[in-house]
C-alpha cells in the first residue's frame, strides 16, 4: 500500500517535472506578450495624451493624478505641464497646486536634485497660468494643525 | 491589555481622524440617498451618503464619496468643504485669469477642496512619545510584578542552590558519574590529575 503510494507519487512527480519545463516556458512567453514593457517615453506620451484630451473631466483628472501618485516615479515635466493645463481648462487651481505638491512629494529623498529641475522646466507654464507654487503659498511647512478627534 | 488596545487605536487614529471629522462636519446634513443607484432592491436606501452638498469629483480610494488625506491617493472623492456663497463667488473668479487671484484666495480655494497640505499630512504627530512612554510604563509594571512575586509568592530558594557545600557535592557527583563527557561537566574534568582542565 505504502509502496504503491510512493511509486505513484514518484511517477506523478516525474511527469510533473517533465511537463513543467516546456509548459512554463510557453506560459512565460504568453505573459510576456500580453504585457509588453512600456518605455518611459511611451508612458509620458500616454499621460500627456490623457491630460490633453478635450473631454477630460474632474473624474478622469483625479484618476490620472492618483495613478501618477501611485507610480514609483517623478512625473516628467511634459506630463506636469499637460496636467496643469488640464486643471486650467477645468478651472481648478486647487488641483494644480495639489499636483505640484504631489510632484514635490514624489521627488522623495532626492528632492533637492529633482525639484529645482522640475521647477526650471515647468516654471514658464506656472507663470503663464498664474499658478503659485506650494512654496510661494507657504505650504512647504505645516500651516494649520488638525485636532485629533480623541482630544476633542 | 489596555496599553495594547491603545497602540491599535493610535495606529488607526491618523486614518480615522479626517474621516470622522468629515463625518462630524456633515453630521447635520447626513441623509439617506434616494437616488436610483443608491436604492436597493426593495426600495430601502443601500448607501448612506454623508457627504452633504460636497461636490463629488472622483472615484476616491474605495469608490465611496468620502474624504481622506492620503499621500499615495492624494485626490479624494469629494471636495472637503461644502459649497458656500463665498466659495461659489471665488469659483466664479477662478474661471477668469488665475493671475488675478491673490495668494489668500488661492489658499482658500485649496482649503475648500483639500483638508490638509502634504506638509501637514507628513508633519510629525509626536505620537511616538506616547508609544514609547506607554511601553516603558508597561515594562516597569512587569518588573514590579516580578518583585512582588519574588517577595510574596515564591518560596525561598532551596538549600541545594543556596548552600555552597551541597552545590559542590552535586558537582562532584556529576563528575563521578561522568555526566556529559563530550561537551558538559565531565569533559572539563581531568580524571588523571583529579582537577579541572584549564
Amino acid at each position: 500500500m505504502i509502496r504503491n503510494a510512493f511509486s505513484r507519487a514518484l511517477v506523478a512527480g516525474r511527469a510533473g517535472f517533465l511537463q513543467l519545463a516546456p509548459q512554463s516556458a510557453s506560459v512565460a512567453g504568453c505573459r510576456h506578450m500580453s504585457k509588453v514593457a512600456e518605455s518611459d517615453e511611451q508612458l509620458t506620451a500616454r499621460y500627456v495624451q490623457y491630460f490633453e484630451s478635450k473631454d477630460i473631466d474632474h473624474w478622469w483628472l483625479s484618476k490620472h493624478i492618483n495613478d501618477l501618485a501611485g507610480t514609483d516615479a517623478v512625473p516628467e515635466p511634459d506630463i506636469i505641464k499637460a496636467c496643469l493645463h488640464a486643471c486650467r481648462r477645468l478651472n481648478d487651481i486647487a488641483m494644480a497646486v495639489r499636483f505640484m505638491e504631489i510632484v514635490h512629494f514624489k521627488c522623495g529623498n532626492r528632492v533637492k536634485e529633482i525639484y529645482p529641475y522640475v521647477l526650471q522646466e515647468v516654471g514658464p507654464t506656472l507663470k503663464e497660468l498664474g499658478i503659485p507654487t506650494p512654496e510661494e503659498l507657504g505650504m512647504d511647512k505645516p500651516q494649520l494643525a488638525l485636532e485629533d478627534v480623541y482630544d476633542m | 491589555m489596555e496599553h495594547a488596545s491603545e497602540f491599535v487605536t493610535m495606529a488607526s487614529f491618523a486614518v480615522g481622524s479626517v474621516v470622522r471629522r468629515c463625518g462630524r462636519l456633515a453630521g447635520g446634513a447626513a441623509r439617506l440617498s434616494t437616488s436610483a443607484r443608491a436604492l436597493g432592491g426593495d426600495g430601502m436606501p443601500a448607501i448612506i451618503e454623508r457627504h452633504g452638498k460636497r461636490e463629488v469629483i472622483g472615484y476616491g480610494y474605495n469608490g465611496q464619496p468620502n474624504y481622506i488625506d492620503r499621500v499615495d491617493y492624494p485626490i479624494p472623492a469629494v471636495r472637503f468643504k461644502e459649497e458656500t456663497p463665498q466659495i461659489k463667488a471665488l469659483r466664479e473668479k477662478e474661471k477668469g485669469d488665475w493671475k488675478n487671484l491673490t495668494k489668500e484666495e488661492v489658499q482658500e480655494l485649496y482649503r475648500a477642496t483639500f483638508c490638509r497640505t502634504f506638509a501637514e499630512i507628513q508633519a510629525p504627530t509626536g505620537e511616538w512619545k506616547l508609544a514609547l512612554g506607554g511601553t516603558l510604563i508597561a515594562c516597569s509594571l512587569a518588573i514590579w510584578v516580578y518583585i512582588w512575586m519574588k517577595l510574596f509568592v515564591y518560596d525561598k530558594m532551596p538549600a541545594t542552590i543556596t548552600d555552597p557545600q551541597r552545590v559542590e557535592a552535586q558537582v562532584q557527583r556529576m563528575i563521578d558519574l561522568r555526566m556529559n563527557p563530550v561537551q558538559g561537566v565531565a569533559s572539563n574534568w581531568d580524571y588523571e590529575k583529579g582537577q579541572w582542565k584549564n
